[in-house]
């Protein structure tokens, strides 16, 4: 059906119209529409790309502003893309403390694997380096895009833009480079200057030149062998007592695709971030240990602490793990799919 | 794994099946079914010593002698499965062993993680689909393809929304690439340690993609003269965005939606993803949704933070999109011992984010002399390619390497030289020389020559 409409024109103007609509306009059905074999026989517009010339084929809608402006979610260096708005360093404390410190550390000094948000200024040319915002990010642009699109991990894209703001004024307070009363906005945002901003320079690989030597390349004598650690590869499925047989110890064997439970499904989007590695004191899927004590409370407490959220011990348990996008459904299933595995 | 190691397994099963007061033998030969060859054997012999004639049909059947010849195997002389008894198929229950396997402390979750492809085990150039190495920064999301869209705006003269159906109306393109991540071999900037193939060069997989061409889409939008750059950005939880020369863009980097002749898997982008041949992994963004022109980079995250090579000095490099020559020989390898002295096949993988591999040279001494290793089957550019070198093994060790040109006159460097240039701190693009150590017994160990 209807390959290449001949008048390119013709869509541009519609813009969002339907496609059926658009061959109404054009005054042809599915059936009658006239079939050109290639765009340029229907001498459509020429569009010019760094000189090289491209027939139209005038396929696709006109994106309307809207519909740009609700994914157009990219910060540059220069500040193009900020919205209006403005966060202080006292809110973002609050807002970090409840949706980031689980996993980034309370001073950013990052819990367990993830990600350390502060410190390690003078370190990139030690033994161990410790790339953080304050010692390592070239622009305070990237901190606050990748927080408004990735950030708070297991609730992306929540956040309203004035917490964007406050809480990349707190990260940026606790790397020390701006003030315990600073307020920042898009008018303040090109002023912020990060260490590291001339640590970076453009790819100039290759950077190595080996000869292609075929023999009496290296002294034999000279070679020195370093042996691999052991113990620290998965290497169950090729070596008896093997380490971590992760692979084998999950689900099936890999093959089979395996019906998972709904309460599983939200689990492993939802809950598995922290459940799955007890970061914050989260009690561990799995561990009878963790659970124990739990599993005697009564199951409809249980599932008002998921749902409503709890103070607990050992740690927070945000209200539907911060996933308020999850129906009390949902998490009621994940929560069965826990209490099941830890018994 | 020696022949010992195989003995003192197989025994040790046995030896507990016999501590049970009556094996139920279905549920012995379930179980020795899930074993490897060498175990089941073993198991079975143990088995039958311990049951004596006495086998049920399905243990004998099972077992070592039945189906060899003279006899006439089991699968010979009853019926199989009916067609479409799995509509979907799924490879033999013989090689469940052939899996993606990650390493679990690199990182803190698996939601945001990466898992290695089993090159060990895979023949000629293309990684079966459920195999592909995954990379995921906020897991895999399940889209519904009649809801997906991608918008191309920014410094354009139409900015344009697609459909899943009207971005396949375009001309289509199949073309054979690599994929790889950056961070492939990243773990051994600093020594040694990983004991095996799949975890030392899996993050690299290669498939037929087919889409179409991002020029012709550029093309349609009309990509005005100050657009210099390309931002490419997915539907994911991370929305994982980089940033993409024009020049590239206009040369061959696909959208595509299709991988070795069906659609993508939801690991790999479902419905419609970037590939940028040649490129580092993460510039290839999955479950693309956007691509906004720009006059600027816009130094996301993943082209700051991550993905750039921190060197000796402090300083880092940015937009290190090439993948450089590289090549492993996969057998032997720790998970391919060889057994006995006699003629095998070195064989491996080698690729070039430049273009074509040109040339594998491989050496049995550590590097003192080589030997030019022939391409096989096809060899096309950011492509893997194939290359074997018959031998006699005479049963003594080895150092066993290769060392890859590709058609820049461009030679895989030696971890001495990428290291005196770049420290150790770079974690990304290590493409090194690698050496195997192939023991007396044919063991197979990753061992380094610094």
């Amino acid at each position: 059906m209807f390959r290449f409409l001949d008048s390119v024109a013709v869509t541009r103007v519609v813009g969002a119209m339907t496609l059926a609509a658009v061959m109404a306009l054009a005054g042809c059905s599915d059936k009658t529409a006239s079939v050109e074999t290639t765009p340029s026989t229907a001498q459509p517009a020429k569009n010019s790309v760094n000189n090289v010339e491209h027939a139209l084929f005038g396929i696709g809608e006109a994106a309307t502003p809207a519909q740009i402006a609700g994914w157009d979610i990219d910060v540059r260096p220069d500040g193009l893309g900020l919205p209006e708005g403005e966060g202080s360093v006292e809110d973002g404390e609050m807002l970090y403390e409840d949706k980031c410190a689980s996993c980034h550390g309370t001073f950013g000094e990052g819990e367990g694997r993830w990600p350390k948000l502060a410190g390690g200024v003078g370190t990139l040319s030690q033994e161990r380096p410790d790339k953080t915002v304050g010692s390592y990010w070239p622009y305070a642009s990237t901190l606050w895009d990748y927080i408004r699109r990735a950030m708070p991990f297991p609730a992306p894209q929540s956040l309203p833009v004035d917490e964007v703001y406050a809480i990349t004024a707190y990260v940026l307070n606790l790397n020390d480079l701006v003030d315990d009363d600073f307020v920042l906005s898009r008018d303040n945002f090109s002023a912020i200057e990060m260490p590291n901003k001339d640590g970076f320079f453009v790819d100039d690989r290759p950077d190595v030149k080996n000869p292609r030597c075929l023999s009496d390349c290296i002294d034999p004598a000279t070679i020195k062998i370093v042996e691999t650690i052991a113990g620290i590869t998965p290497t169950a499925h090729i070596k008896e007592g093997g380490t971590d047989a992760r692979a084998y110890s999950e689900e099936g064997d890999g093959h089979e695709s395996g019906e998972d439970s709904v309460g599983k499904n939200i689990h492993d989007s939802a809950c598995k971030v922290c459940h799955g590695s007890g970061v914050a004191g989260a009690p561990v899927t799995g561990n009878s240990d963790d659970w124990q004590e739990r599993i005697k409370q009564d199951k409809t407490l249980i599932y008002q602490h998921a749902i409503e959220g709890f103070q607990g011990d050992s740690g927070v348990m945000p209200a539907k793990g911060g996933q308020a996008q999850l129906d009390d459904v949902a998490v009621k299933a994940a929560v069965d799919y826990m209490l099941e595995t830890s018994r | 794994m020696s022949d010992s190691d195989n003995k003192s397994m197989s025994q040790g099963s046995a030896g507990e099946a016999r501590n049970k007061a009556m094996p139920d033998l279905k549920t012995l030969a379930i179980e020795a079914q899930s074993m490897k060859a060498g175990d089941r054997r073993g198991f079975l012999k143990g088995l039958l010593a311990m049951t004596g004639a006495a086998a049920t049909g399905q243990v004998a059947a099972a077992a070592s002698q039945a189906n060899l010849p003279p006899q006439i195997p089991s699968w010979t002389k009853s019926l199989g499965r009916g067609v479409v008894s799995k509509p979907y198929g799924t490879p033999s229950v013989y090689e469940k062993d052939v899996i993606r396997r990650t390493v679990p402390w690199l990182t803190a979750e698996s939601i945001s993680s990466i898992s290695m492809s089993p090159l060990h085990e895979l023949k000629g150039l293309i990684t079966p689909n459920g195999l592909v190495f995954e990379r995921y920064h906020a897991g895999v999301p399940e889209i519904d393809p009649e809801q997906h869209r991608l918008i191309i705006h920014g410094l354009v003269e139409r900015p344009l929304i697609f459909t899943m159906e009207e971005l396949q109306r375009f001309p289509s393109v199949s073309e054979i690439k690599f994929i790889e991540c950056p961070a492939n071999g990243g773990m051994e900037w600093k020594g040694p340690q990983m004991e095996g193939l799949q975890f030392t060069h899996g993050m690299l997989s290669c498939c037929e993609w087919t889409g179409v061409r991002l020029s012709t889409l550029l093309a349609e939008v009309g990509v005005k003269p100050e657009g210099k750059w390309v931002l490419a950005e997915g539907a994911d939880g991370a929305a994982m965005a980089r940033s993409i020369p024009i020049e590239k863009a206009l040369d061959d980097t696909l959208v595509v939606y299709a991988q070795n002749g069906e659609a993508l898997r939801p690991e790999q982008g479902y419905p419609v993803r970037l590939l940028n041949p040649g490129w580092e992994g993460n510039t290839s963004v999955k479950w693309l949704r956007r691509l906004e022109i720009g006059d600027q980079p816009w130094h996301m995250r993943e082209e700051t933070s991550k993905y750039t090579d921190l060197m000796a000095d402090g300083r880092a490099r940015k937009f290190t999109f090439v993948q450089e020559c590289n090549s492993v020989i996969t057998s032997p390898c720790p998970e391919k011992p060889w057994q006995n002295a006699g003629w095998y096949e070195v064989e491996g993988l080698a690729w070039s984010g430049r273009g074509t591999i040109k040339a594998v040279d491989i050496s049995f001494d550590g590097g003192v002399n080589w030997v030019n290793a022939p391409l096989k089957g096809m060899v096309t550019s950011k492509s893997l390619s194939r290359f074997g070198y018959r031998f006699k093994w005479q049963g003594g060790p080895l150092l066993l390497q290769s060392r890859a040109v590709d058609e820049t006159g461009y030679v895989q460097p030696t971890l001495r030289q990428l290291r005196e240039q770049r420290g150790v701190n770079s974690i990304y693009h290590k493409n090194a020389i690698h050496t195997w150590r192939v023991e007396a017994d044919g063991s197979v160990r990753n061992v380094q020559i610094p």
